[in-house]
């Protein structure tokens, strides 16, 4: 094939085109007008060697498994395939390692075991709270202040060495490793995404993480999405019928959100999602904190909750 | 193909996910494989032992398993690295797939080595799939087919599965694939399709 010569009419030279014969790379070696240059290396090397190959799909030919016996590669189709078995397999596995490397994966897995932890605490508490009434006909919860957890406690102390206190106290133990997890998870957010988790502490900001599915895809939405994350039921209910669109997400839980009247929220949550979309991306190309950009926007943040109705000063 | 009565099975090393064996085969279930699902209510391709298959979406290696006991080689490609760890344990234990961490819409990510296959199958959950299956058809030998599972609701939640099946025959045939068999997997699958194409000279 002649270098120079670009898909389409051959009398013109394109400059952009790429520079050399890129069909002819294989796993195997390089063929090129019928001499065969085979690649010397472990089945590591060639899996890395394939990942950095360019194939153009044009005019694409396959590649016909012979040319590796006449490069020497291998003698005959049995032994194509299990070199080529170990190339792919060598390839795959470090696709998946690169892929579990990203500092932000595990806290995904972290946030939303802590989520489901949650879930699962109050499921069984409300169930054994049920158990205990059966056993106590007398019992109501009715004009009693009592914390769930508190209640737990009660029933294990006053049903202990049955079944029923057996699980009040695994409800409480899960209760402990629950606490422990969530500082984990802060901690570990605040360490990924350094800037959003300055501006809305870190269990929002690993949970935002949890529902975008990657720093990367976090970084990538724009703040009117971060808004509403979290409040999907609420957003397709708005999208379907006349239904006012929600306000807030999962940014609700932060607390200058729920803490503002209720008439400035909607402008908190959105002046405080346009601010998370920067600072996910600063988290996500930068990496490090930005002190400057957290001081002015934290500034503007609270600006947001406390004037009145927004007259003056900057645009919203 | 093997049928055991009116039971599909493939002749391999069992255990893969826990299949039921029956005559010393494994059971190939047509409510977990919607390739074995198109075998139940439609023809489809046989399977033969010289085959070359190239597999788009290849997720945990339960059908490429079945399809691998047939036929000479499959080149198993998957994108998600969760289900790429149980194709690999299959791989292991299986000399002829191949696994290939990929995106099946950038054929030029596993074009270094894939060779020209005998049949073509995908099943991936995309919007554009016949987008798809058109440009991996680079690597199908003239006059093979390709079996595209189309999967109606991954192309567009909100439109009748009927218009999507007729719209992904209108361009499959535009691409110039002919559609030798179109049919639906219920009642194995809901809302997915089975299309077995053939590639024409000169595509």
């Amino acid at each position: 094939m002649d270098l120079n010569s670009a898909p389409g009419d051959p009398s013109i030279f394109y400059p952009c085109t790429p520079y050399v014969s890129i069909m002819t790379a294989y796993w195997f070696g390089e063929v090129e007008a019928g001499a065969c240059t085979p690649f010397e290396g472990d089945a590591q090397a060639a899996a890395t060697r394939v990942r950095s190959l360019r194939t153009s799909m044009d005019d694409f030919i396959p590649l016909d498994w012979q040319q590796a016996v006449a490069c020497g590669v291998c003698r005959d189709r049995t032994e194509y395939l299990s070199k080529l078995q170990k190339v792919c397999i060598a390839g795959a596995e470090l696709a998946v390692r690169e892929s579990y490397a990203g500092k932000d994966v595990e806290l995904l897995q972290m946030v939303r075991t802590l989520d489901e932890m949650d879930t699962v605490i109050n499921l069984l508490s409300e169930r054994v709270a049920d158990w205990y009434q059966v056993r106590h006909p007398s019992f109501s919860r009715k004009y009693r202040r009592t914390p769930a957890h508190q209640l737990v406690k009660t029933i294990r102390e006053r049903s202990r060495g049955g079944a029923l206190g057996n699980v009040a106290r695994e409800i409480e133990q899960i209760a402990e490793t629950r606490t422990a997890l969530a500082k984990e998870v802060s901690d570990r957010a605040c360490a990924v995404l350094p800037n959003t988790s300055a501006l809305i502490g870190g269990l929002v900001a690993a949970r935002l993480l949890s529902c975008a599915g990657s720093i990367a895809k976090l970084a990538r939405l724009p703040a009117s999405a971060i808004q509403v994350i979290g409040a999907r039921t609420a957003l397709f209910a708005h999208l379907r019928t006349q239904a006012p669109s929600p306000k807030h997400g999962i940014i609700f839980q932060h607390r200058r959100v729920h803490n503002a009247p209720r008439a400035l929220r909607g402008r908190v949550a959105r002046v405080l999602a346009g601010k998370l979309a920067i600072a996910a991306r600063l988290d996500y190309y930068r990496g490090s904190a930005v002190p400057e950009f957290i001081l002015a926007a934290q500034a503007r943040i609270d600006q947001a909750g406390t004037e009145t109705a927004g007259k003056g000063g900057e645009p919203l | 193909m093997i049928w055991i009565g009116d039971v599909l099975a493939s002749k391999g090393e069992g255990g893969v996910y826990n299949e039921r064996m029956l005559g010393g085969a494994r059971v190939w279930d047509p409510y977990r494989s919607k390739l074995s699902a198109l075998y139940h209510v439609g023809t489809g391709i046989d399977l033969v032992a010289d085959m070359r298959v190239l597999y788009l979406g290849a997720a945990n290696g339960t059908t490429v398993s079945h399809v691998a006991d047939y036929v000479e080689v499959v080149y198993a490609v998957e994108f998600a690295p969760r289900p790429m760890q149980d194709l690999l344990e299959v791989a292991r234990r299986r000399k002829n797939v191949m696994p290939i961490m990929a995106d099946a819409a950038r054929p030029e990510q596993y074009a270094p080595v894939v060779e020209a296959v005998d049949l073509l199958y995908q099943d991936v959950a995309q919007p554009d799939q016949a987008a798809i299956a058109i440009r991996n058809c680079a690597f199908l030998k003239e006059g093979c087919p390709l079996i595209l599972m189309l999967k109606t609701r991954s192309v567009d939640v909100r439109k009748e599965p009927e218009d999507v099946f007729q719209e992904t025959i209108r361009l499959l045939t535009t691409a110039g694939l002919s559609v030798t068999e179109s049919i639906w997997l219920a009642p194995y699958h809901a809302d997915h399709a089975a299309m077995v194409c053939k590639k024409l000279p000169g595509v």
